[in-house]
C-alpha cells in the first residue's frame, strides 16, 4: 500500500517526447494524436521578435495529475473510475459504459476513448505494467534523459519525491479546483 | 372501447387499417412522408453507428458530447414539461386543464422512450449500464441519479396512463404525484449533470438544475399548444380555448421569468469577470445559435402572448413550433458551451493547433439518428391516439 505521486523538474525538460513513446510502447497505447495519456505542453515564447522572452516558452510534460478528490471518479456512474490500493486513479474497463462524463469532469484533459475496448483510458502510473512486473518506475521516468520525473511514494518519509517536496517549492496544476493533484511541478 | 390486454381499453377500429386509414390531405401526406423518411434515417444513422462506433460522430476528445447529448437533453425535458402539464388537472385538480391530462401522460411516455431511443447509440455500452447501475452504483455521480431516476419515473408515467385509462382518478392521482416529483428530481439531476462541472467554470453551479425544471415547464406548454392544435385541427371551441388561454398565461409568466434567468445568467457571467466564464459567454453571444434560442423559444412566442395575453390559440400553435425549434437550441447550446472552451492544458503546437474555441459540428450520422428520434416520438404518439382515447373522459 502506498501513495504514488510524482515531482515533475519541468524546467529541465527539453521536449524530446521520450517519455510520450516509452508510454505508448510500455502500456501498448493506440497510435494517433488523440490517443495519448501524457504529453509534453509548450508555451510559444511572448513577446515578438527580438525581444522574445526565451524563460516563458517553457515545456510543460503533463498527464492525470492522480487527483486525491478526483472529479471524474466521483462523476462515473458505475464506478469504473476507481482509486486502487495505491491512490492511483483508475479505470475497470468491464464497467466502463462510455458516458464520457469523466471526460468533460476532468480540468485535465487527461482522457480518452480507447477505441479497441470502446472504454475510456487514462494514465495509471504503469500500475498494469511496470510496477505490476515489481518494478518502481514509470516508463515515463525510466526513459527521460533531463531525469524530469520522479515518481515514488507520497507516505514513505524516505522517498526521493518525498525528498524532493520537502526541499523544493513546487506547485500543482489548477490546484484552486480542489482537486489535490498528486503530481508535483518543481520550480 | 374494447379491453385489450391487462385490461386496457383500446380504440374499437384500432387496427394497422386505422393507422394507415388517415384523411389523406397535403399535410397529413407530408407528415406521413416525413416520418417514414425520418424512421429510415434513423434505421441508417443507427447501422453507420453500429459499424463505425463513435467514429461515425463528430465528437472529439475535447468535445466528448455531442448533438446526441443536445437531443437526449430536448427528449427528456419536453417528457418531464409534458409531465408537468399533466400533472396540473389530475395530481393539483386544476378543472381546466384535466381535459389534457391523459394526452400529456401519454406525451411524456413517447417523448422519453424517444430520448432513450437516441441515448442508447451515444452511451457506448447501454448494457454494462443497466448492469453496473445496480451492481456498483455511482451515488455521487448526477449521471446515475439522473438516470435511475428517469427510469422510475417512466415507470410511473406508465402507470398513472394506465389508471387514467382506466379512469381510476384516485390511483391515477398518487401515481401521478409520485411519478412527477421523481420526474423533478430526476429532472434537476439533469441539470446537475452539468452544475457538477467544476472544471468547465460556464457550467458549474446550481443554474442549470433550476433553469431545467423551469425550461422543462415551457416545453411542455409548446407541446401541449401543439398536441392540442393537431387534436382539434386548429378548431378549438370554448372548453379548449379556455384551456388554451390557461396555458397562454402562464407560459407568459414563465417565459418572463426565463428572461429575468437568463438576463442575470448572463449579466453575472460578462460582468462577473471570470475567468472560463466571461470570455465563453462572449464568444457565446456572437453566435447564432445563441439568438436561435433566444428568439425562437424566447421572444417570439412572449410577443404573441403580450399581444392579447393568450387569446389567439391558433397563433400560439404556430409561436410553440417556433418556440420548440428555439429549445432544441437551447439545449444544443447548453451542451456545446459547455465543451467549447479548451482546458488549457498547454498542449498546444503537437496535439492541437492553439485553438481559441473548440469546434463541434454533428455528424450526418447523428443528424439522421437525431432526426430518427423526432420521427419515432411522432409515429409513437400517433399509434398511441389511435389507440387510446386521449380526450378527457366524462
Amino acid at each position: 500500500m502506498a501513495r504514488y505521486g510524482m515531482a515533475l523538474d519541468y524546467k529541465n525538460c527539453i521536449n524530446c517526447k521520450a517519455c510520450e513513446v516509452a508510454c505508448k510502447e510500455e502500456n501498448g497505447v493506440e497510435l494517433g494524436a488523440e490517443k495519448h495519456r501524457i504529453w509534453v505542453g509548450g508555451n510559444n515564447p511572448d513577446g515578438q521578435w527580438p525581444n522574445l522572452d526565451i524563460a516563458s516558452a517553457a515545456f510543460m510534460p503533463s498527464q492525470c495529475q492522480q487527483c486525491e478528490d478526483a472529479p471524474c471518479q466521483e462523476v462515473c456512474p458505475t464506478h469504473a473510475t476507481y482509486y486502487d490500493e495505491n491512490r492511483v486513479v483508475r479505470v475497470d474497463a468491464e464497467k466502463c459504459i462510455l458516458c464520457s462524463y469523466c471526460m468533460n469532469a476532468c480540468p485535465y484533459d487527461a482522457r480518452y476513448v480507447d477505441d479497441r475496448t470502446m472504454t475510456i483510458d487514462k494514465c495509471t502510473f504503469c500500475s498494469d505494467t511496470r510496477l505490476a512486473r515489481g518494478e518502481t518506475t514509470t516508463a515515463c521516468q525510466n526513459t527521460c534523459p533531463t531525469k524530469v520525473r520522479t515518481f515514488g511514494d507520497l507516505d514513505d518519509p524516505n522517498s526521493e519525491i518525498s525528498e524532493l517536496l520537502r526541499t523544493r517549492d513546487h506547485f500543482s496544476l489548477k490546484a484552486h479546483l480542489g482537486t489535490n493533484p498528486k503530481l508535483f511541478y518543481l520550480t | 372501447m374494447k379491453i385489450g390486454p391487462l385490461n386496457i381499453p383500446i380504440k374499437e377500429d384500432f387496427s394497422l387499417k386505422s393507422i394507415f386509414g388517415f384523411e389523406k390531405t397535403p399535410l397529413n401526406i407530408f407528415l406521413a412522408v416525413s416520418v417514414l423518411a425520418m424512421l429510415v434515417m434513423f434505421g441508417i444513422g443507427v447501422t453507420t453507428y453500429l459499424t463505425y462506433g463513435h467514429h461515425a460522430y463528430g465528437v472529439t476528445r475535447q468535445h466528448p458530447w455531442g448533438l446526441l447529448i443536445a437531443v437526449y437533453i430536448f427528449f427528456v425535458v419536453s417528457s418531464t414539461g409534458f409531465c408537468i402539464v399533466g400533472s396540473l388537472g389530475d395530481v393539483f385538480g386544476f378543472k381546466r386543464f384535466e381535459m389534457i391530462s391523459k394526452r400529456a401522460i401519454f406525451g411524456s411516455i413517447v417523448t422519453i422512450l424517444s430520448g432513450f431511443a437516441v441515448i442508447a447509440f451515444e452511451i457506448g455500452h447501454p448494457v454494462t449500464m443497466l448492469i453496473y447501475n445496480v451492481l456498483t452504483p455511482g451515488l455521487t455521480s448526477a449521471i446515475w441519479w439522473m438516470g435511475t431516476l428517469y427510469g422510475l419515473y417512466l415507470t410511473f408515467m406508465i402507470i398513472e396512463f394506465y389508471f387514467l385509462l382506466n379512469n381510476d382518478m384516485k390511483k391515477a392521482k398518487i401515481f401521478g404525484l409520485t411519478g412527477l416529483l421523481v420526474g423533478l428530481a430526476a429532472h434537476s439531476n439533469l441539470g446537475g449533470v452539468f452544475g457538477f462541472l467544476n472544471a468547465r467554470t460556464i457550467s458549474n453551479g446550481v443554474y442549470y438544475p433550476t433553469y431545467f425544471i423551469l425550461t422543462a415547464f415551457i416545453t411542455g406548454i409548446y407541446l401541449s399548444f401543439i398536441v392540442m392544435g393537431f387534436r382539434y385541427k386548429l378548431n378549438f371551441d370554448e372548453k379548449v380555448k379556455d384551456l388554451l388561454e390557461g396555458l397562454a398565461k402562464i407560459q407568459g409568466l414563465l417565459i418572463a421569468i426565463l428572461f429575468f434567468f437568463m438576463s442575470w445568467k448572463l449579466l453575472t457571467d460578462v460582468y462577473g469577470g471570470m475567468p472560463n466564464r466571461a470570455d465563453v459567454v462572449h464568444h457565446m453571444i456572437h453566435t447564432a445559435p445563441f439568438w436561435a434560442e433566444v428568439i425562437f423559444a424566447m421572444l417570439i412566442p412572449f410577443l404573441v402572448i403580450l399581444k392579447d395575453f393568450g387569446k389567439s390559440p391558433r397563433l400560439m400553435v404556430f409561436a410553440s413550433i417556433i418556440g420548440m425549434v428555439g429549445v432544441f437550441f437551447m439545449r444544443y447550446n447548453l451542451v456545446h458551451d459547455t465543451q467549447v472552451k479548451p482546458l488549457q492544458m498547454m498542449k498546444i503546437t503537437e496535439y492541437q493547433l492553439p485553438p481559441e474555441w473548440i469546434e463541434y459540428f454533428p455528424s450526418a450520422t447523428e443528424i439522421m439518428i437525431s432526426l430518427g428520434g423526432l420521427g419515432l416520438c411522432i409515429a409513437l404518439y400517433y399509434v398511441g391516439t389511435k389507440a387510446f382515447d386521449l380526450d378527457e373522459s366524462h
